[in-house]
Order: structure tokens, then C-alpha cells, then sequence
């Protein structure tokens, strides 16, 4: 897990709250995305394009992996981890 | 003018007329202005009816000669398309007019010969087939449709179809006509071709950027200014206040796309004196109806009865608009939707156009309307964009207005942008992009596009 890509993860949550009215949360990694941020699959469709933005890769389009469970803040910062460290 | 002239024109099969109308204008006026070109910019120069006309008969004299399968304009002067098309159209010998974007069609013509600025007639292609003689069918006018929501494709005209909505009566007489669409298509078409025919001046300006076809309004005195409400609102909205002052417009015929209620509003505070003419057309029906009251969409009361012309308009189930050219003609989809609002049926948007967030339709056009209604927002564009998760997603770019509100700021105008869209749109409506750009692309037919600028998928 680089520091980079955490803190490009947070960066785009933070941007979906903020555009979607619910400003002022904080973004922690061990947070439960859909029960503690309220993260819909819209607000999740949002912070990928945001992600593909800022690390330019999209770990969900690839169709050679199955759509890994994302749970928490902390899966996504693996998912695009890896994505980002494949060859 | 002599009115003769035009007389006999309506009496000449439709596919002698443009030939015979720039004829018999160079022989009474030789040295009117046919067509100006580059105004508004330092290259501007004019042609001549005479000059035309003398084109015309040269190359008319080369195509008897050699009587090709057919001809491909590849010419990027205006004033080659017009002499290519009058000389094809009265040699009987099949034209085509394909815009940049649609030339890897021209496979189908592989036959044809290809005519470019020169006007000199190559050599059939190998093994290429000619014609012994002179046709006697009436020859076809091939042209690419705009691929606004697809890719472009080839429709045939015939010369009738292309010619049957230009205005003939005397009050058209004379006029100077700008011309924003791209001349190979059926909306430039149609302008040029209405020029020629009542001995009008074409005016092309030296590009679309709103301070030059402002200019080129009020240099060449520009009666009637047909264009497509994106063109028309960025016109308005961007350029410069002194100059749009002086326009004198008699007219705004706009076609393309829909026109909302707020664009008209604007039209008719920068351009008081210009009556709106809203055109219903498609490059393969033709022009369908218009609607001269000023007023988005079209009367509810003309759904299910004949219209001049014998038109007939219906709705399918999901508001899709059906055209009936004539009682004994299919009905038609035209992939536009239309929605009842008091006693107008309205335009929301193209079927194709439609933005699938997770099952839920979204009518970028809604959206847009929404945006351009933000204090600070000039112009907006709404596009899907392919989401793994959802299927699709609603982003948008805006352009700010210039000047900016008092005192506001581009990240404020962008967050009351979205909470406008909260207020008035359905959850998955919202845009969950939104750029702000310095100017949105417009396609080459000079409407908004639909898809993304570029392409998400490497």
C-alpha cells in the first residue's frame, strides 16, 4: 500500500461528499464505505472515474479480474495498489 | 432583379435550376457578389455571379465530355461546391458531398471520379465505368448525415428533395445568408442553394468563433442568419457586446437540435429586431415543418392532423416524434423525443442521446437546461460517461460567463452549479462530473456533442 495512492483514494472521497452536499467528514482508511461514509454506487461510480483521473488506471474495467469486494476505504486503496504495481 | 428570371427557374427541372439561376443572374448582374468568403477575417475575398457562371459552363463542358459514374466534391472552397453541384445537376451526372468526418465512406463510390478546388476533371478511376451518354434519369445528390448520436452515413436525394424547401417568393430576393454549417452537409446545403436561387450573397465566415461571425453579420450586412441553437447560444453569449449591437439581422433560422425556451429568450433580447424561425428537418427526410411563433417546440393541436404539405405527426409509447410525409408513406421514427407541456409538445432530447445511470434514464438536455440557468454559468454540455459500476454516469462541462457574477468564484459558481442540479433534477440525474472548460466543443455540423471529449477506454 504506497502513501500516494491512500492518499489520492481519500482525495477523491472527500471530493464525492463535497459535491454531493455532505462536506466536512473525515476519510479514514478503516472506514466501512457504504455504513460509515453513506456511499451509494453512484457516490462509488463517481470515486473511480475521480481515481482513473488521478492515478490513471481503472482496476474495475479490466475484465481479467472479477470485481473484488470493496468494503472499506482500505480495499480500495489495495485494489488500485496492485492495479498500479501489475506489469 | 428581374423577376423572370425566377419565373422560368420553377418552370426548369429541379436539377437544371442552380445552373440556370447563376446563369441568368451573371447575364443580368454579371458583377454581383455570389459568395464572400473568409469574413470577419484578413483573407476575405468575393466571386462573382459572372465567375460562377463561367465556371459552371467549363466544367459543364469537361463532365459532357468524359461523363463520369458519378463526381465526389472534395472541394474546401465554398465556391467549388456551389460550381460542382450546378454543373453535375444540369450534366445529369451523380454528385456527393461528404463532410471530413465522413470521407472513409467514399468506398461505396468507389466508381466516381473526385473533383477538388482545381475544377479539372482527372481520368475515370482504372477499370472505372463511365457513362456513353447523357442520362436521362434525373441524376442522385449523395450526403453524409451529421452522426451527431452515430456514425455518418450516405443518403440519396434527388434534386426535388434538395431544392423543395428553398423560398422563392420575391421578399427572399437579393439577400446575404451567412453561412456557420459546414457547406457539405444538408443544413449548409440547403442555405447555399437557397442563396443561389434567388440571387442572394453567401457569406462564409473565416471561422466559427463568435467574434468573427459577429463581425462578419455586421460587415456584409447579413439578413438572415440560419444556425443551430448551440452555435446561436454561443453566439449570444460569448461574443463581444459592441459588436453584437450592430447586427442587423432580419432573421435567425435555426435548426439542428431543439431550441429551449431560455435560448429564444436570449435570442430575442440580443437580436430585437430579427424574427425565429425554428426548422424541423433531417438529412433524410428533408424539412418536415417550421415554427415561425418564437415559441419552443411545436402546438400540441398539430399531432394526428395533416400540416401543409401533407405532413402527419404522432408519438410513439416512449415519446419518440413519427413523421408521415404523405398519406400513402410510412410512418417514420426520427429518434427525437417530444413530451406535452401545456399546449406545446416540447423536445427533450435524441432517443440515442438518452444517459443510462443504473437503469435509470437521464435527458442530458434537462440537465443542461438546469446548468445554463446557474448565475455564472454561460454554457453547459452534458455527456454519459461508461462506468463499470452503474452502467453510465452524467458528467458535464461548463463554461463560465465573462465576466464573472460580482464577487464570485469558479469553484463557487461550479458548487452552486450542483446544488441546483439537487434541487431540480432526480438523484441520479445529478452530474458527478463537472468540468469547468474555457469552451465546448461543437461538432462539425455545429451541434453539441453527446459523447465524451475523449475517449475513457486507452
Amino acid at each position: 500500500m504506497t502513501p500516494a495512492v491512500a492518499a489520492a483514494v481519500v482525495t477523491a472521497i472527500s471530493a464525492v461528499l463535497r459535491d454531493t452536499g455532505r462536506n466536512g467528514r473525515s476519510v479514514e482508511p478503516a472506514m466501512l464505505l457504504a455504513a460509515d461514509l453513506g456511499l451509494d454506487s453512484l457516490d462509488l461510480a463517481q470515486t473511480i472515474v475521480l481515481l482513473e483521473r488521478s492515478l490513471g488506471c481503472d482496476p474495475f474495467r479490466s475484465a481479467a479480474t472479477a470485481t473484488p469486494a470493496v468494503r472499506t476505504v482500505s480495499d480500495l486503496i489495495t485494489i488500485y495498489s496492485q492495479a498500479l504495481d501489475a506489469p | 432583379m428581374s423577376q423572370t428570371t425566377f419565373d422560368s427557374l420553377s418552370d426548369a427541372p429541379a436539377e437544371d435550376r442552380l445552373a440556370a439561376a447563376i446563369a441568368g443572374i451573371a447575364g443580368l448582374e454579371p458583377a454581383r457578389v455570389a459568395v464572400v468568403s473568409g469574413a470577419g477575417g484578413s483573407g476575405r475575398s468575393t466571386t462573382e455571379y459572372a465567375a460562377l457562371a463561367a465556371a459552371v459552363t467549363r466544367l459543364e463542358s469537361q463532365l459532357d465530355a468524359a461523363r463520369p459514374a458519378g463526381v465526389v466534391a472534395r472541394a474546401s472552397r465554398v465556391e467549388s461546391l456551389l460550381v460542382i453541384a450546378a454543373a453535375c445537376g444540369r450534366q445529369h451526372v451523380p454528385v456527393a458531398f461528404l463532410a471530413e468526418d465522413s470521407r472513409d465512406l467514399v468506398g461505396a463510390l468507389r466508381d466516381w471520379v473526385e473533383l477538388d478546388d482545381t475544377l479539372e476533371l482527372p481520368p475515370p478511376p482504372p477499370g472505372g465505368r463511365t457513362r456513353r451518354e447523357f442520362e436521362t434519369v434525373p441524376p442522385p445528390v449523395v450526403v453524409a448525415t451529421s452522426g451527431t448520436s452515430g456514425p455518418p452515413k450516405l443518403v440519396e436525394h434527388s434534386w426535388d428533395s434538395l431544392l423543395a424547401a428553398a423560398r422563392l417568393a420575391e421578399q427572399w430576393h437579393g439577400l446575404a445568408w451567412l453561412l456557420v454549417y459546414d457547406a457539405t452537409r444538408w443544413a449548409g446545403i440547403q442555405v447555399w442553394v437557397q442563396a443561389l436561387l434567388t440571387g442572394g450573397r453567401l457569406v462564409v465566415p473565416a471561422s466559427r468563433d463568435p467574434d468573427t461571425v459577429a463581425r462578419s453579420l455586421v460587415d456584409e450586412r447579413v439578413a438572415i442568419l440560419p444556425a443551430t441553437p448551440t452555435l446561436l447560444r454561443r453566439l449570444t453569449t460569448s461574443a463581444e457586446r459592441s459588436m453584437l449591437e450592430r447586427v442587423a439581422i432580419d432573421r435567425i433560422t435555426l435548426g439542428g437540435e431543439a431550441a429551449d425556451g431560455p435560448l429564444l429568450d436570449q435570442a430575442r433580447a440580443t437580436f430585437p429586431a430579427a424574427r425565429i424561425t425554428q426548422v424541423y428537418a433531417t438529412t433524410e427526410l428533408g424539412e418536415v415543418f417550421r415554427v415561425a411563433d418564437g415559441r419552443p417546440g411545436f402546438p400540441a393541436t398539430w399531432l394526428g392532423k395533416a400540416l401543409p404539405g401533407g405532413v402527419r405527426l404522432s408519438t410513439r409509447r416512449d415519446g419518440e416524434l413519427l413523421v408521415q410525409l404523405s398519406r400513402d408513406s410510412a410512418e417514420i421514427g426520427t429518434g427525437d423525443l417530444v413530451e406535452r407541456r401545456g399546449d406545446r409538445y416540447e423536445f427533450t432530447g435524441r432517443r440515442s442521446d438518452v444517459i443510462v445511470v443504473g437503469g435509470a434514464k437521464v435527458l442530458p438536455g434537462r440537465v443542461e437546461e438546469v446548468l445554463r440557468g446557474v448565475p455564472g454559468v454561460a454554457e453547459a454540455r452534458v455527456y454519459g460517461l461508461p462506468s463499470g459500476i452503474t452502467g453510465e454516469l452524467v458528467a458535464a462541462e461548463i463554461v463560465l460567463s465573462d465576466p464573472p457574477p460580482q464577487g464570485s468564484t469558479p469553484d463557487g459558481v461550479r458548487s452552486t452549479a450542483l446544488t441546483a442540479c439537487r434541487a431540480a433534477l432526480e438523484h441520479h440525474g445529478v452530474p458527478r462530473i463537472l468540468d469547468i472548460v474555457k469552451r465546448i466543443a461543437t461538432t462539425a455540423a455545429g451541434k453539441t456533442p453527446r459523447r465524451p471529449a475523449v475517449a475513457p477506454h486507452p
